[in-house]
């Protein structure tokens, strides 16, 4: 006797989960009256400086910001954003490459939202997974340094894509790599055509002003 | 590459799926895979044995179908009774 198959039709998507707990993330988010925006880039591309900077203006204009910041290992980029007086919390992953919504949800055990007018989430230093992941967030925020190369976006379309804004860090080192501004908002515009587009430096602060009035607009 | 730990969702849905036909083996999970899911057919595959290993879908094929847009779906279980 030889067995019999069949097909069952199933139609079920394998990121709902993840789905289901970011809708109830942003929900929590909205009726706290929360504005949250998450960070990604490619490793060492600045998103830790800008935080602690973007931290650092939002608390001198009275705004209650806090941050979740996630990394492989260590708790290293916690204890510097700490230094803008904010609570900052680490999600440590392990070996997982990306934040997901369930890791959010764990993070915020305990925390009032309503004590807060901003929440940053920085993501694990990765152009690639954390595009497939939604957190809540209302704001997704692409950042890329001067010293990466113009041609980032081409090479990671879907991040871009997936972003509201991009912001362009390390201002201060573009004339010693030789930055090409147009080529890089060519770039971004190719997969992405008119997206908000800001250059900064955190170091300089240049840029930066420019940022707090649109996260306040946003709020 | 997060493509284990999607291997390992995609198993555990289909697990959950199959486990309303109580008695038969699933030799195949059929997958809809969109081309901007950012998730890339060959680093599943490569995935997919050790993610099914010590599992009732142990042995069971990934069929993976590419599709534009996003999508990461589970659509068919393929049994055998």
């Amino acid at each position: 006797m030889t067995a019999t198959t069949r097909i069952v039709e199933v139609r079920r998507s394998v990121l709902k989960a993840n789905d289901l707990i970011a809708a109830e993330l942003r929900d929590r988010f909205e009726r706290a009256g929360v504005c949250v925006v998450s960070l990604v880039s490619s490793p060492g591309s600045g998103k830790t400086a800008f935080l602690e900077k973007t931290l650092t203006l939002l608390r001198a204009r009275g705004r209650r910001t806090s941050a979740l910041v996630g990394d492989l290992a260590t708790d290293n980029d916690a204890a510097r954003l700490a230094r803008s007086g904010a609570p900052v919390k680490q999600i440590v992953t392990g070996t997982v490459c990306h934040l997901d919504a369930s890791m959010v949800r764990s993070a915020l055990e305990g925390w009032d939202l309503n004590d807060l007018d901003f929440l940053f989430i920085e993501n694990v230093g990765n152009l690639v997974c954390p595009a497939s992941y939604d957190l809540g967030e209302r704001i997704r925020v692409v950042l890329m340094s001067v010293t990466e190369g113009e041609d980032k976006p081409l090479k990671y379309p879907t991040i871009f894509n997936s972003a509201d804004l991009a912001v362009i860090t390390k201002a201060d080192l573009a004339e010693a790599v030789e930055f090409d501004l147009e080529a890089a908002t060519r770039s971004i515009n190719t997969v992405r055509p008119g997206m908000d587009i800001r250059i900064v430096s955190a170091k300089t602060g240049q840029g930066m002003n420019d940022l707090m009035e649109l996260w306040d607009r946003r709020r | 590459m997060h493509e284990l730990g999607i291997a390992m969702s995609i198993a555990e849905a289909a697990g959950e799926e199959a486990a309303r036909y109580a008695g038969s083996r699933v030799c195949a999970v059929h997958l809809r895979l969109g081309g901007l899911s950012g998730v890339v057919k060959e680093a599943l595959l490569f995935s997919w044995d050790a993610s099914c290993e010590g599992t009732p879908l142990a042995g069971a094929q990934l069929v993976i179908q590419e599709v534009p847009g996003n999508d990461l779906e589970v659509a068919a279980l393929e049994l055998e009774e």
